[in-house]
């Protein structure tokens, strides 16, 4: 705890926090809205892909959606980072915070085992059983992790 | 924002939806009359671009209403009448938007929309113009109360609509999960449009160039399932607090860049040369151009919906 609370009155947390600036925390909590919809967005249209929407687009021609991906998971990371520091002590005891950042854990997860699962197993992609079992999955826990970094706001 | 035109502004907008609706509903019906098929697919673009611009004629009448409420010449009594009978008017015209949309999506998937599309946007476009037609006619009687008779005046007591914006408001004021709840739906919703959105305009861009436009068309309904999500949350929003909206400037860049976005749906929903390319060929200049600015717009969205409490006095 004392870790949080140095981590919480650190300049940087500080500026993020108190700067009367839009620059500081209005715009990282912005950058978090668009890393968030680059994300779920681009693995979303995967998800549905997998489990029969527009079925004609071609698996392999989809692979930038990864690289979609992972600008808006890197793009979260940084500024959910900052925003936890600001308010670390709170945030870091906070079950709706924890459950976010377990369910943003198994989406990734489920991101990298679908694109093993559909790339890796031969020249040609196939949709496995088990793929469109890890679509389902991620439209699912994308939706929980929206909704508890939403409760955030209200607790 | 200075608001004193604001009501200027309203006067101006709010003939588009009651006139461009029967501009749209008599294109529909000729198009019947001469069994024409171009003239079909114009009266759904014309319906759906109406319904977009209901949008801020809906808006702007709030923020007038807001504006002019206190004062003697004016009747609060006949702009909370004017405003429940437009309410229902802009709710039943965006439905009739909706199943436009879906008439010329479905010139794509099916090679010409459903007999119950169709049906759906003629019954739906009547009752909106008899709707709008009376919210009109109220609308006129806030600044000349004299054509009221005068037992309607002295009975003025709150308004009798059945769906009436103080009670939308109660609703979501009233209940503390209905707005956060709302929000997720919102949040949701923009990852859906928004999601739809960069995979189209990014393949125009020449970004996974192997996938054929035909297969990106129908990913379309997901992406305006999502912007129709927004605007049932967002107007929930707005009903419920329109104080701290009208009196914001990010709110109304917000409402003018999503009617961009709007646009841009029936754009992806109806272009033709683009929609012809093999996979692996390249988009012309000019849809790519439009492709940058449609990004454009909606990163504007995001920005100025997200800056929304900092920028202005949204919570």
């Amino acid at each position: 705890m004392d870790f949080f609370i140095w981590l919480e009155g650190s300049a940087l947390s500080t500026w993020v926090r108190e700067a009367d600036t839009v620059w500081a925390y209005p715009t990282v909590l912005t950058m978090h809205t668009f890393g968030l919809a680059l994300l779920v967005g681009a693995s979303g249209i995967f998800a549905l892909r997998l489990l029969g929407v527009a079925s004609r687009m071609p698996l392999h021609a989809l692979r930038p959606l990864f690289t979609v991906m992972w600008i808006g998971f890197w793009l979260n990371a940084v500024t959910g980072s900052l925003l936890f520091m600001a308010d670390a002590s709170r945030r870091a005891v906070s079950v709706l915070f924890l459950t976010k950042l377990l369910f943003v854990a198994i989406g990734v997860v489920s991101i990298v085992l679908v694109r093993r699962d559909v790339f890796a197993t031969g020249p040609e992609p196939v949709i496995s059983s088990k793929a469109r079992m890890l679509a389902m999955v991620s439209l699912a826990v994308w939706v929980v992790a929206i909704t508890a970094g939403r409760l955030l706001a209200y607790v | 924002m200075d608001l004193t035109n604001i009501a200027h502004l309203h006067l101006l907008l709010n003939h588009v939806p009651t006139v461009g609706l029967a501009i749209g509903l008599g294109l529909l019906l000729l198009a019947y009359l001469r069994r024409s098929d171009h003239l079909k697919h114009a009266s759904l673009e014309v319906l759906f671009v109406i319904a977009l611009l209901t949008f801020p004629a809906y808006l702007s009448g709030v923020a007038a209403q807001a504006h002019i409420q206190d004062r003697p010449e004016v009747s609060a009594f006949s702009m909370e009448v004017h405003h429940d009978a437009a309410l229902l008017a802009f709710v039943f015209m965006e439905i009739t938007g909706l199943f436009a949309w879906l008439g010329l999506w479905q010139y794509r998937r099916t090679g010409g929309p459903l007999r119950s599309t169709m049906g759906a946007v003629l019954l739906l476009s009547v009752v909106s113009m008899a709707l709008m037609g009376r919210a009109g006619n109220v609308g006129g009687e806030i600044r000349h109360p004299e054509i009221l008779p005068a037992e309607v005046l002295a009975e003025a007591g709150p308004s009798t609509a059945w769906l009436k914006s103080s009670d939308i408001s109660a609703v979501v004021t009233g209940y503390p999960w209905v707005w956060p709840a709302a929000e997720t739906l919102h949040f949701i919703g923009m990852c859906m449009a928004f999601g739809v959105l960069l995979m189209v305009n990014l393949r125009i861009l020449g970004v996974m160039r192997g996938v054929p436009f035909s297969s990106v068309h129908r990913l379309l309904p997901w992406g305006i399932l999502g912007f129709g999500l927004n605007m049932i949350t967002g107007m929930l929003f707005f009903i419920a607090a329109s104080g701290q909206y009208v009196e914001n400037y990010a709110f109304y860049w917000k409402v003018l860049l999503m009617g961009l976005a709007g646009a841009n749906f029936l754009y992806l929903t109806v272009f033709d040369k683009t929609y012809a390319l093999d996979p692996g060929r390249d988009a012309g200049a000019l849809d790519k151009l439009v492709a940058v600015l449609a990004l454009g717009t909606w990163v504007g969205v995001i920005y100025w919906g997200r800056m929304l409490p900092f920028l202005g006095n949204a919570f």
